[in-house]
């Protein structure tokens, strides 16, 4: 694995939690003056996660959906030679999350708004010439379940739905040159082994996400999920932890701030539990040669987290 | 008992925990202060060990803490065990101005007041429509679609014990040229206004001439201070002009702008104003220190003039 090629998630600026200093993160000065630092960190690749709600509250400093790059830099090509002056060559994905769609009992209104911003969501990712989209394709659990009482009853309704949702965006996906990614996280609907019955409903091109952490907090191994589903693997996200759920948090309403005991559940690459070199010794070993994002999600502090990351991945490179 | 109580207008962002039970322990984890700014429980105390008694939420904070707490009743509960009571909520009145999105308006404003009286609130400050940039200039028949709308949102409100505000926004399609036509062509029994006192005069009002003139239709204040005091069209009818590119604040805690507030005091204790002033600390980068510099202001200069 060439570690130079990782790319660095820009989920690592705290955007939607209050901490000291957060302000800084709605202008547009915040993000010009990190993406040189990203590159001096030795990352001269990005994700971004599409985020629709700078654009609800004008906050269009906040470069995460199409509105916010058209509005401060005029088009996707100009936004990407500012990235290049900064040292950023290339977006290397786009994420998406329909968290924000889950907020009435009206599935109509989820499924409408989802598939509409996804689809925005993915030209935005083929306009700034990412390799993927890597969708969450449910909101958590249990949010959904403080919207639908009745949730359980409704999974095949909600299941199919996602089918027809994803299908539909795995065929523009196809024509745009983008792989569409299913993540896996511990809170969604299609946690566990119901992601693969989920990607085995979808077309061949639908690839799915390893997202290391996510995969710990499970219970589940990722070196023993990559070697099992190596062949279906269409990115994989390096992301550390120490918190296994074992009292079912992943279905609360906000599974990734466990209520019984406050923990920091993403933690910065290297100082959690999960293995991160030898995850990366497996997928050498396996032959991958997909996309590799490094995220520093929940980070306390971006910067350090960048050097800590930075740190990581010279010691898997050597 | 004073004639004002104050209340904050909720800037904080998402706050993810209701009450932290392993406060040591999560702070050890990496000996941060998030840990001081993660729980409601926490914030509120901040509320009332500083003497902001009341909390004005907004519905953008409704996605996060509905399914945190499961309803507006147990929010309410939550903070009321702690000296913190909810007075009301903002509402974005979204095109009010376009006569076919009258039925909308109106639909979205009841839906608010009926979360406010489950919240238990009694306050809607109301934007009365969407930003200039992309909607300006109204015509005379849109500035008066949006008077109907908040009349009736208004009507809606009055007879389930709330009462709705409007608030101007210094980038609001409702603007310094038609700012006070939509105030004079709106029911003054339904529709009162929430004096938000660094956007009147970013907008181009003059606040002490402002208050003199409408007084007796002023419900409730976001009191904030600003050093940007009426800025020209080109920056309030821009795209996106709330957020700075280069991080300058349009906003700035009482006393650390250039508003004559101890002026405005002496009209509040004129006009025998009483009822709830939300304080607003939107663009402060530590709300926390922004609320007891507040505090120590209206201690020592706005509150010798009247309390």
């Amino acid at each position: 694995m060439n570690t130079n090629e990782i790319a660095i998630s820009l989920d690592l600026i705290n955007r939607h939690y209050q901490e000291p200093n957060r302000n800084r993160f709605e202008s547009r000065y915040f993000w010009e003056e990190l993406y040189p630092m990203l590159a001096t960190s030795g990352f001269r690749a990005i994700e971004i996660p599409y985020e629709l709600v700078w654009q609800f509250g004008g906050r269009s400093g906040v470069p995460m959906n199409r509105y916010c790059v058209n509005t401060k830099y005029g088009s996707a090509a100009a936004y990407r030679k500012t990235l290049a002056a900064s040292g950023i060559d290339r977006v290397s994905g786009v994420t998406f999350d329909p968290n924000l769609f889950m907020r009435n009992g009206n599935l109509d209104f989820f499924f409408g708004a989802s598939g509409h911003f996804a689809g925005e969501a993915l030209a935005h990712a083929a306009d700034l010439g990412a390799d993927y989209l890597a969708i969450s394709p449910s909101p958590c659990y249990g949010r959904a379940a403080h919207h639908h009482p009745d949730l359980e009853s409704k999974l095949d309704v909600f299941t199919q739905r996602t089918v027809d949702l994803l299908g539909g965006l795995a065929t523009k996906a196809e024509g745009l040159g983008v792989t569409l990614v299913l993540r896996h996280e511990y809170w969604s609907l299609f946690r566990g082994a119901r992601i693969l019955a989920l990607l085995d409903a979808l077309p061949a091109s639908v690839k799915l996400d390893c997202d290391t952490a996510s995969l710990h907090v499970a219970g589940l191994s990722a070196a023993d999920f990559l070697t099992a589903h190596i062949a279906r693997i269409g990115c994989v996200h390096l992301t550390d932890t120490n918190f296994v759920d074992t009292q079912g948090i992943w279905k609360t309403a906000n599974p990734e701030f466990p209520e019984t005991r406050a923990t920091q559940v993403f933690r910065d690459p290297g100082t959690g539990s999960v293995d991160l070199a030898g995850i990366a010794a497996v997928l050498t070993r396996l032959g991958y040669a997909g996309p590799v994002t490094a995220s520093a999600r929940q980070t306390r502090d971006p910067f350090r987290a960048l050097l800590r990351t930075r740190a990581l991945l010279q010691r898997i490179q050597n | 008992m004073p004639n004002i109580r104050y209340a904050n207008m909720c800037h904080w962002k998402a706050i993810p925990y209701r009450q932290i039970p392993n406060f040591r322990e999560f702070y050890y984890e990496d000996r941060t202060n998030s840990a001081y700014y993660s729980d409601w429980d926490k914030i509120l105390k901040y509320q009332a060990a500083l003497g902001f008694h009341g909390i004005e939420i907004a519905p953008w904070d409704l996605a996060d803490i509905l399914p945190l707490f499961g309803s507006p009743e147990a929010f309410t509960a939550f903070a009321t065990e702690r000296g913190v009571e909810v007075i009301g909520m903002f509402h974005g009145a979204h095109a009010s101005h376009a006569a076919d999105h009258f039925d909308e308006a109106v639909r979205s404003g009841r839906e608010a007041v009926d979360t406010i009286v489950r919240f238990g609130g009694t306050y809607m400050n109301t934007c009365p429509t969407q930003n200039y940039f992309g909607t300006g200039p109204l015509s005379r028949d849109e500035v008066q679609n949006c008077a109907r709308v908040m009349n009736e949102i208004g009507r809606y409100a009055t007879d389930h014990g709330v009462k709705i505000g409007l608030h101007n926004e210094f980038f609001c399609a409702i603007n310094l040229p038609n700012h006070r036509e939509l105030i004079e062509s709106t029911d003054p029994a339904l529709v009162h206004y929430c004096i938000d006192t660094a956007q009147i005069a970013i907008l181009g009002e003059d606040l002490l001439t402002f208050y003199e003139d409408y007084h007796d239709r002023i419900s409730t204040f976001h009191l904030k201070d600003t050093a940007s005091a009426r800025q020209p069209d080109s920056v309030r009818y821009a795209q996106d002009p709330e957020i700075a590119d280069d991080g300058h604040r349009w906003f700035w805690e009482p006393g650390e702008g250039e508003l004559d507030l101890k002026g405005l005091y002496r009209l509040l204790k004129k006009h025998a104003f009483k009822g709830w002033m939300s304080i607003e600390y939107d663009g402060s980068p530590d709300l926390l220190a922004s609320m007891a510099l507040t505090r120590y202001h209206l201690d020592t200069e706005l509150r010798p003039i009247y309390d």
